[in-house]
């Protein structure tokens, strides 16, 4: 057990910032003390004199030097995340919970639905797979954004597309004239024929609404509900049990979460809103 | 480990020796009449020891404000620019402690001890605390101990435990630091004698049957049934019919013994950037919401059962224990009068009907 104080934040470097959309930036941060993660697990990211917020990471949890974190700007944190410069020192506290568990995903077929900033812990998801890729039969995305100018990591998700490591599949609410691919819910995107269900893992990640609705889909393709993994959002205030904001049920989903398996919480109440 | 005698005289002297190391809170009395007239205003609160010990109580009833206070701070400074703020090592001597809050250690010291990561400024003062605890001999109207199962009297967490007996006090020693204390001031402590352990049991079994028969009375449902209830009444109408006189002051949260909820607040003050842990209530909108606007209990209802469902459904599954100690602070606290006897018997009577 840890005997120092888990609520002080280290110094984090921000070395860079990329706009992924009119609304999501990717922070690059370097770390002044060795920094590792599981992907899928959170941190507490820190503004000094501001707040803190909780963000799952998005880079690749095999590189150790930096840290890329993809924020959209919804709330006090954020907002004045979006308006920093290169070269501001922010803090950092984690990595806390429990990640996706690539043990289990291994020698399957991964089927990965992701909408709008969703596709941000995704991408390390995807990073982490792809950094073993001869253990997974195959990897699927599936992602949905409201517009083509929203979705995240385009030249990345095209370089997936034409590599052929992962069969991607695109959707958009409303489409432009350019937009060649799906339009609607990325609901409408998910089929049984493109996976084989008998030996397959989902996994879900996006806005509270997307999330059930995909999870639904998922059941009616045929996935078990212990097949489906959940990343989820709640109020992940101090990251590690204590400060009592993020219940679900018996759980707590900053230690025992973020990722969960549908059969894990689907009996408790509240859990979509 | 024996069991003492201690006479009152002597007792206060031992306590303004030991005052000398501590940092020393007592259970004292309001002094006003005007309470005092009125059963239901009875008030005890903790005084800080400075010199003297008027009008200390160490019978009678908890204090009015809970012992969590002292190991868990309402507003405790923990960070400062990327450095850790060392934790006040003063130890803490507190008199008076009551069953009903140091059975409610047992949570706290769930929640700030266990786990992947300690708090370290609870575990400190948690550590630095010496408890002398004591008897509870007129219960007040709303005190429901005894239908969770608990006792009026000291059972754990403390280091001593006094009972009045008229002349002097019972003592008994929870712990190797109290023994070590009863060491040095041996001369005062004499091995109790067995009239004086009879009179401290006639003087529990009294206040244990005054407890049940009002529990009785107001047929209180019994900890047995609980977590039944919770998940039986969850969708019941009585949560909203309950929650129309709450005003969301959050009393019932701060004033209850193992509510433990907190936020991290960070601020900029003279130039520094402080971090505090704040003292946080699950009746407040915001609680659980998140950055981008979702609030997994947008409703007022949703969040009165929210704080039942933690004591009687979370807790039991996760530590195999309520998280209500029936001290009745909650009840007497509320500007609207909701009381939690009363939501636990409407629940009851519900299941009872579909049965």
């Amino acid at each position: 057990m840890k005997k120092d104080n888990p609520y002080n934040s280290v110094k984090a470097n921000l070395l860079e910032v990329i706009t992924e959309s009119p609304s999501i930036k990717t922070f690059v941060f370097n770390l002044m003390s060795p920094f590792s993660f599981a992907t899928g697990q959170f941190v507490e990211l820190y503004v000094p004199g501001v707040g803190e917020a909780p963000f799952t990471p998005s880079s690749n949890p095999s590189k150790t030097d930096k840290i890329d974190i993809t924020i959209m700007k919804v709330g006090k944190v954020t907002s004045r995340l979006h308006s920093l410069n290169k070269t501001e020192v922010l803090g950092i506290r984690g990595p806390y919970g429990r990640g996706y568990p690539l043990d289990n995903f291994k020698g399957k077929e991964i089927f990965i639905v992701g909408g709008g900033v969703g596709l941000a812990p995704l991408r390390s998801l995807i990073f982490a797979l792809l950094n073993e890729k001869s253990k997974y039969k195959k990897i699927i995305l599936r992602y949905g954004a409201r517009t083509p100018e929203d979705i995240i990591y385009k030249s990345l998700v095209r370089q997936w597309q034409n590599s052929k490591d992962v069969d991607v599949k695109l959707t958009v609410d409303r489409a432009d004239s350019s937009w060649k691919e799906n339009i609607g819910v990325v609901t409408t995107i998910l089929s049984k024929n493109d996976v084989d269900i008998t030996n397959a893992v989902g996994v879900v990640c996006g806005p509270p609404i997307m999330m059930k609705f995909a999870t639904l889909k998922l059941l009616e393709m045929g996935f078990q509900d212990s097949q489906i993994f959940l990343s989820m959002e709640k109020n992940m205030s101090c990251g590690f049990g204590k400060c009592g904001h993020c219940r679900i049920g018996n759980y707590y989903c900053c230690k025992d979460g973020p990722v969960f398996t549908y059969k894990e919480i689907k009996d408790f109440p509240e859990i979509w809103d | 480990m024996n069991t003492y005698y201690i006479k009152k005289d002597d007792f206060v002297d031992f306590v303004k020796r030991l005052s000398m190391e501590f940092s020393t809170y007592y259970l004292r009395k309001q002094t006003s009449d005007f309470y005092w007239k009125n059963e239901q205003r009875r008030i005890l609160y903790w005084q800080k020891y400075d010199g003297s010990l008027d009008g200390m109580v160490l019978n009678w009833v908890r204090a009015n404000d809970p012992l969590k206070q002292f190991i868990f701070s309402s507003k405790e400074r923990i960070c400062q620019d990327f450095q850790s703020v060392e934790p006040d090592d003063r130890p803490l001597l507190i008199i008076g402690a009551k069953n009903c809050d140091l059975v409610a250690l047992d949570i706290l010291d769930y929640v700030f001890l266990e786990g992947d990561f300690q708090d370290p400024f609870y575990a400190k003062k948690r550590k630095l605390s010496f408890i002398i605890a004591s008897d509870c001999t007129d219960p007040l109207e709303i005190c429901f101990c005894r239908a969770l199962n608990r006792q009026a009297f000291p059972t754990k967490n403390f280091d001593m435990a006094l009972a009045d007996i008229g002349q002097g006090y019972v003592v008994e020693i929870g712990s190797q630091k109290g023994q070590d204390f009863i060491s040095k001031f041996i001369s005062k402590f004499v091995i109790a004698n067995s009239d004086q352990l009879e009179e401290r049991q006639r003087l529990r079994e009294a206040t244990s049957e005054k407890l049940e028969s009002n529990i009785k009375r107001l047929q209180i449902p019994n900890a047995s049934e609980l977590k039944e209830i919770m998940q039986s009444g969850f969708s019941s109408g009585v949560w909203e019919d309950e929650t129309k006189t709450c005003v969301e002051c959050g009393c019932c949260n701060f004033i209850c013994p193992t509510c433990h909820c907190f936020f991290l607040g960070d601020s900029r003050e003279e130039n520094k950037n402080i971090r505090y842990k704040i003292w946080d209530a699950c009746l407040y909108k915001d609680f659980a919401v998140v950055a981008g606007g979702a609030n997994p209990r947008k409703k007022l209802y949703q969040r009165l059962r929210n704080r039942y469902d933690k004591k009687f459904d979370f807790f039991p599954t996760v530590l195999n224990m309520i998280a209500c100690t029936g001290c009745g602070r909650c009840i007497s606290g509320c500007p609207g009068k909701i009381d939690i006897r009363r939501i636990l018997k409407r629940l009851v009577q519900e299941r009872q009907l579909v049965k």
